[in-house]
């Protein structure tokens, strides 16, 4: 978890503090506590996982949050449900809100996954088939499929990954557990 | 870049287009060009002035196919230059990508194998980078000199236009850049993965554009040359 990357924006120094030692003590995260200059200065080499941010911070920048929503969560002081954004609430017990931080994390992990590497279920399959050295005719074998679906499944992957040889395609299996 | 003549300053080439700096080097030309022209600069090195600029057309331009020019001059002198380049490769870009490669991964947490195997990936097409320079050395180049002395004194065939063709080491830099990019995942030194990435692009760059060189000169050379 140490290249996970929380950005707290908050007016209020002490729920700023607060959050960040949570981070810190429960989570083993550095969570990093910035001001509106931080968003006027932002660049995208460095994506957050996560931001918390107060209501003004996130209103007076919803160009920057709204792309963003899936990593955002809304700090607030009673349970106002939001249709736009998560919410965490700064009134509930200790254990509560660690409850809902854990979720934030691993659903923002989720969706960063997600938006770097869609593969399909069946793409993946493809792959490892490719990884093990199988050729098309093969893989539509085994997977009960026509040649032209895996030439299809095998375009989609290449436009997905960037990665058009075999053994490229074998390597970015192995890079990631595929096989 | 509007085409290369013998009017061209050697100084306005480079400052357009910095690769070509490796390609006058395989002709003798060092940098310090000063203000000296193409036609002066090929009179000082013994340079046939056609075969300089069809070589460096071809080497910046894309879409320039080299045509009416082609038989003028030997091909001897193209394998000539074609083997400086592989020497090029051989001596100084794959160990500068091993370099760094090594260098990045020395500094990298040992848990981030990504990169490891990113490297083996190298190793793949450096194998296969060898092997054609390899076969270039010692079957295809020696065949078309060979070929070249028995055509002296014989009427020259036509020299027929050929297709450029996929080269999969140029597809598996590409693969490789592209992993690099896309799903580096992990902690590492940002500075020394730009030094990687750098200089796989840098040879990226120097084999697509010297792939036209062999596909566009050499190659319908060779066929002619092997029809006599």
């Amino acid at each position: 978890m140490n290249d996970f990357n929380v950005i707290i924006l908050t007016h209020d120094t002490l729920k700023a503090i607060g959050l960040r030692s949570i981070f810190e003590a429960t989570f083993g995260i550095s969570a990093y506590i910035a001001d509106e200059h931080y968003i006027n200065t932002f660049s995208t080499t460095k994506e957050p996982h996560l931001f918390f941010v107060d209501y003004t911070t996130l209103i007076t920048n919803l160009g920057f949050f709204l792309p963003r929503k899936a990593k955002t969560v809304l700090l607030t002081n009673e349970h106002t449900p939001s249709d736009d954004f998560q919410t965490l609430c700064f009134n509930d017990s200790e254990s509560d809100i660690i409850n809902a931080i854990n979720t934030f994390l691993t659903g923002g992990h989720e969706e960063e996954k997600n938006t770097t590497n869609s593969l399909s279920q069946r793409e993946i399959e493809v792959l490892r088939l490719i990884a093990s050295g199988k050729i098309n005719k093969e893989i539509a074998q085994e997977l009960n499929i026509s040649i032209n679906t895996v030439l299809s499944h095998r375009k989609n992957l290449t436009a997905k990954l960037g990665i058009k040889s075999i053994s490229g395609l074998t390597f970015y299996a192995m890079m990631n557990g595929i096989v | 870049m509007t085409l290369i003549n013998q009017d061209t300053k050697l100084c306005d080439i480079i400052l357009q287009e910095p690769s070509t700096i490796t390609v006058l080097d395989r002709f003798g030309i060092s940098l310090g060009v000063g203000d000296m022209r193409i036609g002066d600069a090929c009179h000082e090195h013994d340079i046939d002035v056609n075969f300089f600029t069809t070589i460096l057309n071809t080497y910046i331009n894309e879409s320039y196919f080299p045509q009416t020019a082609l038989l003028a001059f030997s091909a001897s002198r193209i394998i000539d230059y074609l083997a400086k380049t592989n020497e090029y490769y051989e001596r100084n870009v794959i160990p500068n990508i091993e370099r760094h490669f090594a260098f990045l991964i020395s500094k990298t947490p040992a848990q981030n194998n990504n990169l490891v195997l990113m490297r083996q990936f190298f190793d793949e097409v450096k194998t296969e980078l060898v092997q054609r320079i390899e076969d270039d050395r010692n079957k295809w180049f020696p065949t078309i000199a060979l070929n070249e002395m028995r055509s002296i004194g014989k009427m020259p065939n036509p020299v027929k236009d050929v297709e450029d063709i996929n080269d999969p080491i140029e597809e598996k830099i590409d693969d490789l850049i592209n992993m690099l990019i896309m799903h580096l995942k992990g902690d590492y030194d940002h500075n020394l993965g730009y030094a990687v990435i750098t200089a796989i692009f840098s040879l990226k760059k120097d084999i697509k554009q010297n792939n036209r060189i062999r596909n566009r000169i050499l190659m319908p050379i060779s066929q002619a040359l092997s029809q006599q």
